[in-house]
Order: structure tokens, then C-alpha cells, then sequence
């Protein structure tokens, strides 16, 4: 086949069509774009892609887009993110040129040992399975006012999963937890508190009626006895009937400190040991 | 009749997404929600009536003509140019969006740019070129496709809002509830056959 | 004369105390008087703890407008201002009174007989003085009721004396043993807004208390309007609807469709506080239930506890599965048994366990039962998807704010699932967003 005259008009008038065709539209969209031209900061969408995207509000803000808008205009250190790793944080701070700033890890702990099996129930309660609508019900099933109700609330919201429950008692998972703080947030008796990540032990009450009061109801209850105060004062104080662990101290409770002191109820305890007990079906009655 | 054909044929009976199973991205990725599904049907009828009057007038004036006495034939170069023109049409509806209605924009997302390579748009130009319409009608059908294309994808969002409050089996929540449910609407909507 | 939606719930039980009189029980050792249970600010003590006081003596002044005095139910000693177990099931301040038994009464107010005539405001301030609050449920103030807003054009006045709750008969028996008391109220009620037209309503299932009070109010403003046995025939939309034929508008107040309701033992207390100056005390409170040994209509001083009122009825026959103040409808469960009845307490309903143990909600049917129940014309089964799947927008959107917590559509439903409770929480959560 020989390319003749036609053939080769025809190719080059095909190339000239598209060539001119791509041209005037390039023309047309560059004076358009010209024309309609957005004020936009790309940087926030290049922290945004850089955040790991939970959008969980950790660190306040409400999502990732807008942490990193706060973090471009300088509000927020990228530490501030209490899921990004070290390498996420320092990347951000990379991309920027700012510093990396403070950040200081918090998880939360429920503060509550009254399971099933340790803790009385009032009544029978037969409603919709949430701690928040329990408690429009007489202020909820259990005796204890101010325990958990172990419905599940904040096991639901933690974007994380760190949250599980066990024989009706919440129980956080320290390694997935990151301090986010949405399951303090939503739980309706104010059980969970956002403590430092380093806390490993903790007085697991949240209740400051009369040590005899509460042993009438929960076999798990902090008695305000003050061993652990007497033995510590540098890391326990004592309000009312409820101990409670310095966590702003110089120095935590550790394992041992547990053990020197020797809870009488067992409601100082470790995370790990706090949460094998509450898996326990024993009715220590 | 013909205008029927163009109309109803197009919107109804030949609906793009459950008919002819075009441009099934955006009709099952813009749905969640009511809004954004309105925002997305007002985009696609306007990219696909321009598409389709533009192209209509490319392939019948621009891909054959008459240079220097020598007449040419460039008909293979239609899918390439379809292409460009649509591909050129979005882009100045994306920056026209961005600046009129930010909100739209950021919620259509990655789909704007998806009009771009959907079926559906090129779908339409093939189909008038196949059928030699004239710029009117070429332009005609491409715009009630976009409305049939539109209330397809308005009615299917309606439906998945709904979904959303249902609670279907575990492993059914979410898409394959959904394409069931598009699988439904396909169903009811080939009624319409014979209508024209 | 009857009212859209509604239900008609399974009424065997007024029967067990419909024809009890009421009686008057012996003064008790304590009583505990809540505090806080009237809509608004609570009252502020004026009492400290040792004081000796008689009854009828004020204890706590109102705080503000919107706030009722309180005053002392018997002659005795003031042991404690504290918490004490409340009917919603947390603590409640209480003043505790150690009674010495001779229910000796303390300076009381003098009784005007030419109320006729007297200035509407000063009859407004004889109601404020005595404490009263509204007896039917709601605790309102009733001198803040009965001053509507000057924008808001008041020319009808209601009574309920419809007791539609099944199970309670506090209101007939009022109606039967003082009924010139309640006609008096009326009046009385009427002469404060300025208005002509005043009507009681009373269910059908109430013939002798019509007829009794028909016969009274001759030659007086006073009408009495027979109504159509239908629950909640006594809440004050419906009433108006059914009475004066109009419509509250949504998120509006009774006074919006220019009326005012009152429930017909506040009229009575109206007309104890103008005629003969005796602040409001005591209340007709209906002890009843299956297995209750002796129900009946007890003339209870606020502040009784629980157990006292359990005791006068002779105690039960099995151990009860709940306990309710109020009626089975909209009533509230108690945790407690040392838990004081309070102004608006009108009745006491023991359930047996099978009575009281719901069946295990199911899914949704889609029957419609609950749209043809509410007498808000509310789409329950919507709402109740909308709320347990969080949202609160669509919640909103269908006027979850106007439901009255009325219970119709969770008695109807076959699926029996808790569309109160899903109400509540919706109400709690858009409150808490406000």
C-alpha cells in the first residue's frame, strides 16, 4: 500500500483538526479558569492527606479537614493529633516548616469495677439497650448512681473500638485507645475520665457516697479507707468517700505500689488485673 | 413520533442508567444522599446537552468537509474528539462550580472529573452520531437523557436514604442492599417498554 | 364531643376504687415535702433545721415568677433539709418534718367571701400565696397560668375533670364528695382571666359526678360538657379540641388558642385558698392496683412517704412487679419505697409481675397503629427509625417536639417496642443541642 497524496492530506489534516481542537479549548478552559480563578490554600489539602484521616475530633476540631486548617494557619502544633504517629506528625511538620510541638498522650479509663456479678441491681430494666435512654428511666438499673451502666454507649461511639464490655461493665483496651475522648463525651454518668497514657493504675469508683453505703450495693467499690492515701500521700488523695490517683504527681503508681498498699475491695488496681477481674463470674457475695 | 422517541424514548423507555446500564458510577456513587444527587443531576443534564450539540455539530460539520476542493472524511476521529469536547465541557463546569458554590463542588468530589469518563455522556454523543441526528434533535435527546438519567438517580437516592433507617442482614448493609434495590428499579422501569 | 386519634385502653380497673370514698388518713410520724417537683425554679427554705412549725406554715418561699410557695403539711419539727429518694429516680432536696401529732394549724389567711368582687390581681396573688401548682400532673404554678402573657387573648376556660388514665379515680371522687368546691373554683378561675365561657369536661363514664355538678351550676357561667371516653381525653390539647372545637398550633401553648386549662382538684384547691385561706397541704391520692389488699382514695398529706401509703392500704398481696406514680399510661416507675408523694401525685398503682414485665420488642410491622393512635397526629413508627438510627434532623423534621409522652402508639403497638422511650431520649438529645 502506497500513501498517496489523499492519504497523507487526510493524516495531516487529522493531526491539524485535533492539534487545533486541542487548542482552542485549552484556550478557552485556560481564560475560563482565568476568569473564575479560586483563592485556596493547598497546603490544607496536602496536611489533610498527610493526617490518618479518623476524623475522630481528638484534637478538637471537627475532622481531619479542619485540623488541618487550624494546623496551616498556625492555631495548632501538628502534635496536637493524638492519632498521628511520630513519623505523621514530623512529616506534617516537614511540609510546613513549623515545629512539631508538645503533645501529650491521654487515653481514658472507666473508672467502675461494678459488673453483673459484683454490683446490685434496682430493677428489672426491659427498655431500649443505651445507658443514655436508661437513664430516663428512674436514673437506671443499677443501685449505684454514679457506676456504669454498662449499656454500651461508648463502646458504640469509640471510633477506634478500644471499648468492650464485659459482664455489663465497660472496659478500655489501653493499646487501642488514644485519648480522643468521644466515649467521656457521650457517657451519661461522667464514669470515664481522659488521664495521662503513661497511668497504668487506677482507683477503679466513681462514687463519693459513705464507704458503707456503697459496700451495701457493690462488692467492688472503693471503701474511702485510706489505706492506699496513708500508704502514698505522695500519689493517692482522698475526697470524701472516693480515693483517686494524683496523675499530675511526679511519679505514678506502678505494680508494686498496688501491691504495698493492698486494696481491701481490690478497686485500686491495675489496668490488666482490673480488666481479668471484671471477665470474672464470681459472686463474691 | 419522533419527538416522542426523543423525548420519553430517551428519558423512560431508554432511561441510560437502568436500561441501558450506563454511567452506573455516578448513579451509585452520588446517591447517599438526596442533596448531592440533586447537585449531580443538575450537573449531568447540563454536561450532556452541551455534549451532545456540540458533538452533533462537530460530526456533522467539522468531521467531513470540503478543503481545497478535496473532500474529507476524518469520521474515525470521533471517538477522540467526543472525547475532548466532553473532556474540555466538565473541566469549565468544575471551575465554573468551584468558584459559584463551593459546597457543591467539595461534595461531588472526584465525581465531577468522573462525568468526564462516563458512558453515559460519550454514550449519548456515539449514539446520535450512529443515528445521523440532527444538531436539534442530537441536542433534544441528549438533554432528556440527562433528565432521565437525572430522575434515575434522584429516585435511587430517595431509596437509599431510606435504606439507611432499614436494617437489612448484616452482610447485606450498604452496597449490596443498594445494587439490589438498582436491580429492583431496572425491573420496574422496563414497564415503560413499548411505550415508543 | 370527642377529639382525633386516641386510644382506648383496657379500663377494668377504675372499678376497684370508683365507689371508695375518699378517707382521711391519721397524721404520720414523718413527712418528707419535695422541693423541686413544680416546673420552674424550686422554692428556697425559710425554715432551718430545729425549728418548730405548724401546719400550713410556709417552709420554702417561691424563687422568681415561675416558682410556688410551699408549706408545712402538719404541726411539728423540721429534722432535715436534704436528699431524699425523688419520683424520677435520683435524689430530690426534701425538708423533712418529724410530726408531733397534733396536725395544730399555724396562722392561716383570711377567707374572702366577697372574691366576687375583689380585684382579679389580688385573687392571682391568694393563689401564689397558698402555693398552688397545677394537680393534674404537670406541677405548673397555677398563678403563673392564670396570667397569661397580655398579647395572648384568653376567653375560655376548661376544666378536666376527664381522668382518662385507666386505673385512677382521685378527680371522680373530688368531683362526687366536693363538688361545690370545684364549681366555686371555676368561678373563681374565671373571675381572675375575665372570661364568660367556662366548661368542665367529664367523661361519660362519670354519670353521677355529671349529674351532680350539672345540678350545681345552674344559674351559674359554669357549663358542663360530657365527653367520649377516649385516652388522652384529659390532656389540655385534646380538651380544647374537643371543648372549644380549636387547635394549639405546634410548639404553641394553650393560651396561643385562647384558652386555659386547669385540672378540677386545683379548682378546689382554688377555692380552699380564697374562701377559707388554707394553703394547699393535701391532695386525693387513688392506692390502687390488683394486689393491693385494700385500694382506695386516701386524702394524703404531701410529703407521705411510699411505704406509709402502702401501709394505710393494708399492704399487698404479693410481691408487686412495679410501682407507679400516676397511672399506667404516663405515670413514672419508683426504685424506692421511701420515695414522698408531692402535690401532683394522683395515684399510686401497684402491677403485678406479669402485668408489669413488657414482651421483648420485635421489628417494626408497618401496621399504622400508632399513626391512627396519636392524638398529635405524629408518625411514630417513622420517628422511632429516625431516633434509633440517630437522627435527630429527621426527628426533628417530623415534630418529635410536640409529642406528649401520652404512650398511645407503645400501647398499641403489636411489635411492642418502646416508642416512649425512643421519644424521650430524641427530646432529651434535641433539648441538650438547643
Amino acid at each position: 500500500m502506497m500513501l498517496g497524496a489523499i492519504e497523507t492530506g487526510r493524516i495531516l489534516m487529522a493531526a491539524a483538526l485535533m492539534a487545533g481542537a486541542g487548542v482552542v479549548l485549552g484556550a478557552v478552559i485556560g481564560a475560563i479558569a482565568r476568569i473564575f480563578r479560586v483563592e485556596g490554600d493547598s497546603r490544607v489539602d496536602l496536611v489533610t492527606e498527610l493526617l490518618p484521616g479518623a476524623n475522630c475530633g481528638g484534637c478538637g476540631k471537627a475532622g481531619c479537614r479542619d485540623f488541618a486548617k487550624s494546623v496551616v494557619s498556625g492555631e495548632n502544633p501538628p502534635g496536637k493529633c493524638p492519632v498521628s504517629t511520630r513519623e505523621q506528625v514530623g512529616a506534617i511538620a516537614l511540609a510546613l516548616g513549623v515545629e512539631v510541638g508538645e503533645v501529650a498522650h491521654k487515653k481514658a479509663v472507666v473508672r467502675c469495677s461494678g459488673t453483673l456479678f459484683t454490683s446490685d441491681r434496682v430493677a428489672y430494666y426491659n427498655g431500649i439497650h443505651k445507658c443514655s435512654s436508661a437513664m430516663l428511666v428512674g436514673g437506671g438499673p443499677k443501685v449505684c448512681r454514679y457506676g456504669c451502666l454498662g449499656m454500651g454507649d461508648c463502646a458504640r461511639k469509640c471510633p477506634f473500638g478500644a471499648i468492650e464490655i464485659i459482664n455489663n461493665l465497660a472496659v478500655v483496651h489501653e493499646e487501642l485507645c488514644v485519648g480522643c475522648g468521644s466515649c467521656a463525651a457521650v457517657c451519661p454518668r461522667g464514669v470515664i475520665a481522659i488521664v495521662p497514657a503513661a497511668a497504668h493504675v487506677h482507683v477503679f469508683c466513681n462514687s463519693p457516697e459513705k464507704g458503707a453505703q456503697k459496700r451495701k450495693v457493690c462488692r467492688s467499690a472503693c471503701l474511702g479507707c485510706g489505706k492506699c492515701v496513708r500508704k502514698d500521700p505522695e500519689k493517692f488523695e482522698l475526697e470524701a468517700g472516693l480515693a483517686r490517683v494524683k496523675y499530675s504527681a511526679p511519679e505514678l503508681p506502678t505494680a508494686e505500689t498496688v501491691e504495698a498498699v493492698g486494696c481491701p475491695t481490690g478497686a485500686l488496681a491495675m489496668t490488666e488485673r482490673h480488666r481479668q477481674k471484671a471477665s470474672e463470674e464470681t459472686n463474691a457475695k | 413520533m419522533k419527538y416522542l422517541e426523543l423525548t420519553v424514548g430517551a428519558a423512560l423507555v431508554y432511561n441510560f442508567v437502568l436500561s441501558r446500564f450506563l454511567g452506573i458510577c455516578p448513579f451509585l456513587g452520588v446517591s447517599k444522599r438526596l442533596d448531592t444527587a440533586m447537585g449531580m443531576s443538575g450537573a449531568v443534564i447540563f454536561v450532556m446537552t452541551l455534549a451532545s450539540g456540540t458533538t452533533a455539530l462537530v460530526y456533522r460539520h467539522l468531521l467531513r468537509f470540503t478543503f481545497r476542493g478535496k473532500a474529507y472524511d476524518l469520521g474515525f476521529l470521533q471517538i477522540l474528539l467526543f472525547i475532548l469536547i466532553i473532556a474540555a465541557l466538565v473541566q469549565l463546569i468544575e471551575i465554573v462550580l468551584q468558584k459559584s458554590s463551593p459546597k457543591l463542588y467539595q461534595a461531588l468530589g472526584i465525581y465531577l472529573p468522573l462525568i468526564t469518563t462516563n458512558c453515559a455522556v460519550l454514550g449519548a454523543a456515539t449514539i446520535n452520531a450512529q443515528n445521523g441526528r440532527t444538531v436539534l434533535d442530537a441536542t433534544i435527546f441528549g438533554c432528556f437523557s440527562g433528565v432521565g438519567f437525572a430522575l434515575a438517580l434522584l429516585l435511587f437516592a430517595s431509596l437509599r436514604e431510606k435504606l439507611e433507617l432499614a436494617s437489612p442482614p448484616k452482610a447485606m448493609e450498604g452496597t449490596p442492599i443498594a445494587l439490589v434495590t438498582a436491580g429492583i428499579l431496572a425491573m420496574a422501569f422496563s414497564g415503560f417498554a413499548g411505550l415508543c | 364531643m370527642t377529639f382525633e386519634g386516641g386510644i382506648h385502653p383496657a379500663d377494668s380497673g377504675k372499678v376497684l376504687t370508683d365507689n371508695r370514698p375518699t378517707l382521711t388518713p391519721p397524721v404520720l410520724e414523718r413527712y418528707q415535702v419535695l422541693l423541686c417537683e413544680n416546673v420552674g425554679k424550686p422554692p428556697k427554705p425559710v425554715v432551718n433545721v430545729g425549728d418548730q412549725v405548724g401546719k400550713y406554715q410556709l417552709i420554702a418561699a417561691a424563687d422568681g415568677f415561675v416558682s410556688a410557695n410551699l408549706h408545712s403539711p402538719t404541726s411539728g419539727k423540721v429534722v432535715k433539709i436534704g436528699d431524699v429518694p425523688g419520683p424520677m429516680g435520683i435524689p430530690a432536696p426534701a425538708i423533712e418534718i418529724e410530726a408531733d401529732g397534733e396536725d395544730a394549724s399555724a396562722e392561716t389567711f383570711p377567707g374572702l367571701a366577697g372574691w366576687r368582687d375583689a380585684d382579679p390581681k389580688e385573687l392571682v396573688k391568694r393563689l401564689a400565696d397558698c402555693g398552688l401548682v397545677g394537680m393534674g400532673g404537670a406541677s405548673f404554678p397555677t398563678h403563673v397560668k392564670l396570667s397569661p402573657p397580655p398579647d395572648k387573648k384568653v376567653d375560655t376556660l376548661i376544666l378536666n375533670g376527664a381522668e382518662c388514665e385507666p386505673f385512677l379515680t382521685a378527680d371522680h371522687r373530688l368531683m362526687l364528695e366536693r363538688p361545690r368546691d370545684v364549681i366555686t373554683g371555676a368561678e373563681i378561675m374565671a373571675r381572675i382571666l375575665g372570661v364568660d365561657d367556662v366548661n368542665i369536661g367529664i367523661e361519660i363514664n362519670k354519670r353521677d359526678a355529671i349529674e351532680s355538678l350539672e345540678t350545681l351550676a345552674e344559674g351559674t357561667k359554669v357549663k358542663i360538657i360530657p365527653l367520649m371516653v377516649r385516652y388522652p381525653q384529659g390532656s389540655e390539647k385534646h380538651l380544647i379540641q374537643a371543648i372549644a372545637g380549636r387547635e394549639v398550633p405546634s410548639g404553641g401553648l394553650p393560651a396561643d388558642a385562647g384558652c386555659v386549662v386547669q385540672n378540677v382538684a386545683t379548682a378546689a384547691a382554688c377555692t380552699d385558698a380564697v374562701l377559707r385561706g388554707l394553703p394547699l397541704v393535701e391532695r386525693i391520692v387513688t392506692v390502687t392496683g390488683e394486689i393491693v389488699c385494700r385500694p382506695g382514695n386516701w386524702k394524703l398529706k404531701i410529703g407521705t412517704p411510699l411505704l406509709e401509703a402502702l401501709r394505710l392500704a393494708g399492704g399487698v398481696t404479693e410481691e408487686p412487679g412495679k410501682i407507679i406514680f400516676g397511672g399506667p399510661m404516663m405515670g413514672f416507675a419508683q426504685r424506692s419505697l421511701e420515695v414522698p408523694i408531692s402535690k401532683n401525685t394522683s395515684g399510686i398503682l401497684l402491677l403485678t409481675r406479669e402485668e408489669a414485665l413488657r414482651h421483648r420488642s420485635t421489628s417494626c410491622i408497618r401496621c399504622g397503629r400508632c399513626v391512627q393512635g396519636c392524638p398529635m397526629h405524629l408518625a411514630s413508627c417513622l420517628l422511632a427509625t429516625a431516633i434509633e438510627n440517630g437522627r435527630w434532623d429527621l426527628a426533628l423534621q417530623n415534630h418529635v417536639m410536640d409529642c406528649i409522652e401520652c404512650g398511645s402508639c407503645a400501647y398499641v403497638c403489636p411489635a411492642h417496642r418502646p416508642l416512649v422511650q425512643l421519644m424521650r431520649s430524641a427530646k432529651m438529645e434535641l433539648r441538650k443541642k438547643r
